[in-house]
């Protein structure tokens, strides 16, 4: 099914859709149910305007992603997008729990501790399996430390696009040194493998996890204290593609000063004593210093999930075969809050509604970027930590 | 920018000496798994396991028949089907991504990272595939991008390598089709995503390095 601004599920003559935040699926009309769609610009718009073709497979970045970008010289008047390109419209119905969860994990593999957790999570919920506490924690710490990776990642890509080459190196190689860290704890620098329906997959070893990500993160503070001194970073970010309102996702929504994080609403964070960081500004400087602020925020939630978890045994628990139900959830990705709907029925996925951070902060950029320069472009697109992989069709 | 260059300093040199030493890490199922012991043929997903055997173009990295078998740690598993003295000194790498999770995407980025520096082994990134001495594809052959692709290939000047970087590219994986209904392939770098390491040693290898 195509993505749109709300996960959905039709099931017969009615819509399933879950509202951002909340795991109780509700019977709702179609409304705002429109899919995203590249439209191409008319000739009135290009009277006296060029279009600016760029991608969908080109240098500057990290997937494939065509833009028609409609400019007057330096100034951008708008700006259309086609993410269909390299959609894999990847088929989970009708599949068993267990293939589905291997194809989740790989529809944003960047991510895919958080979206391998919100998929079993929705079906233990579905089958109503009892999870360890040791489990749940767990999964909380693989996250975060994802989160890390990924928010690391996103100010590479800033630092590097601002041609502050040694902070771009340096962050760079915490990053490195952050993927070998989690390598040698979970087996896989991208957690594939770990997350299984009910428990996990293979031992882990938390042994100095906490003290190696606590190491990464000061040192990364160091980093972000220097560039926050320097003109010239900061004015690359400063007021470029700004974002205010709630149609935007994670960080892009914390950045416009909305204190709305959906680990505050999610029961695995309780009693991890979390407090959500938000900046005021909506641009990318704003987007920049939020996540710098989570980096430091989930390596505290990594060693408070680390000091709770106990023994946990290795394995998955067997799928019970339901009657035909209904499951919902959501997970905030380091990308921003994604929703899922499944329907189970026996031990196999039925049908499948998704929608992910990423379809409302594509948006959120081409609503941001006219009356912006061609600068403004690259910062205004990375600060938003867009992922077009998680954007496609989930059938 | 005093606070830059003391920085520098204190870390020192943190470049791998690979490939002439050994790989200091690897991820460890992003290697081939080998037998260890019990069933010879759990169940795979995408049925890589023959007889104790794993097939590294087909194995995803999920890691479903552990115990039975366990990573191998050999970050040396690609294979060129030819090598190009020719770009002994420098090759010039432009990476596409046809249907990718990202993941390989950003394996093939680390290697710019001090860790790994590409550069030191006269290897780099252009941004036009014009200037390209190698096409590193990853993801499955997505219909969107086959066009793409193959005007990507026709733009780059002889001699030119096609490198498919990780399980979707080689096999098409869980999730579509090989990239060789498009172009042959001439470097296989498996993994899901790749070691970085596996990346730099495939590089070589196409080079005639390895």
């Amino acid at each position: 099914m195509k993505q749109s601004g709300v996960a959905h599920i039709i099931d017969g003559n009615s819509y399933y859709t879950l509202e951002r935040f909340t795991d109780v699926p509700v019977i709702l009309a179609s409304e705002g149910l429109n899919g995203f769609k590249h439209e191409n610009f008319s000739s009135t718009d290009t009277e006296r305007l060029s279009v600016f073709p760029y991608g969908p497979s080109s240098g500057g970045m990290v997937e494939s992603v065509y833009f028609d970008i409609l400019t007057q010289g330096e100034k951008i008047e708008d700006v259309r997008y086609d993410t269909d390109f390299k959609n894999r419209s990847i088929k989970i119905s009708g599949l068993s729990m267990n293939e589905g969860l291997l194809r989740m994990e790989r529809m944003n593999g960047v991510h895919a501790a958080s979206y391998s957790t919100l998929f079993c999570q929705i079906c233990e919920k579905g089958m109503n399996l009892d999870v360890p506490e040791g489990v749940e924690l767990l999964r909380v710490a693989m996250m975060e430390a994802e989160r890390i990776s990924s928010h690391l990642f996103v100010a590479s890509r800033l630092t590097g696009g601002a041609s502050q080459n040694i902070a771009h190196m340096n962050i760079l190689l915490l990053r490195e040194d952050l993927l070998r860290a989690i390598a040698s704890v979970f087996g896989h620098r991208y957690f594939f493998g770990v997350n299984r329906i009910g428990g996990i997959g293979r031992p882990v070893n938390l042994k100095e996890f906490g003290k190696k990500v606590r190491l990464i993160s000061d040192e990364y503070v160091e980093i972000f204290n220097t560039l926050m001194d320097s003109r010239i970073f900061i004015d690359r970010l400063d007021k470029s593609a700004i974002i205010k309102g709630e149609h935007s996702s994670g960080p892009a929504l914390r950045g416009s000063g909305i204190n709305r994080d959906g680990r505050n609403f999610h029961r695995y964070y309780e009693g991890l004593d979390f407090k959500a960081t938000t900046s005021e500004g909506g641009d990318a400087l704003a987007r920049f210093i939020v996540r710098s602020g989570e980096i430091v925020e989930s390596v505290g939630i990594i060693e408070r999930a680390i000091s709770r978890i106990g023994e946990i045994k290795t394995g998955s628990q067997g799928v019970r075969e339901v009657e035909g139900t209904i499951s919902g959830g959501f997970m905030e990705t380091p990308s921003g809050d994604a929703s899922m709907l499944l329907k189970i029925r026996a031990d196999k996925i039925e049908s499948i509604g998704f929608r992910s951070p990423s379809i409302l902060n594509m948006e959120a950029f081409a609503e941001s970027i006219p009356a912006s320069t061609f600068a403004d472009f690259l910062f205004g697109y990375e600060s938003l930590g867009i992922w077009i992989s998680e954007m496609g069709d989930l059938l | 920018m005093k606070a830059w260059i003391l920085r520098s300093f204190k870390k020192g040199i943190i470049t791998t000496r690979f490939p002439k030493g050994k790989n200091e890490v690897a991820s460890p199922w992003s290697t081939t798994p080998v037998y260890r012991d019990g069933n010879a043929n759990p169940y795979c997903p995408t049925g890589a396991i023959t007889n104790k055997k794993v097939d590294a173009n087909l194995c995803i990295s999920c890691g479903l028949c552990y115990p039975e078998f366990e990573p191998s740690m050999d970050v040396r598993g690609s294979i060129s089907h030819l090598s190009v003295p020719a770009l002994k000194k420098s090759i010039r790498l432009y990476s596409i991504d046809v249907g990718s999770c990202g993941a390989c995407n950003l394996e093939v980025m680390a290697m710019v990272s001090p860790q790994y520096d590409m550069t030191r082994l006269g290897v780099s990134f252009t941004n036009t595939p014009r200037h390209a001495d190698a096409l590193l594809v990853s993801g499955v052959l997505t219909p969107g991008m086959m066009d793409p692709l193959r005007r990507a290939y026709e733009a780059m000047a002889e001699p030119k390598i096609v490198f498919a970087i990780g399980a979707c590219a080689i096999s098409g994986s869980l999730l579509g089709k090989s990239i060789s209904d498009a172009l042959k392939i001439d470097v296989i770098v498996p993994g899901c995503p790749p070691d970085p390491f596996t990346i730099v040693d495939a590089i070589q290898k196409s080079r005639g390095l390895r």
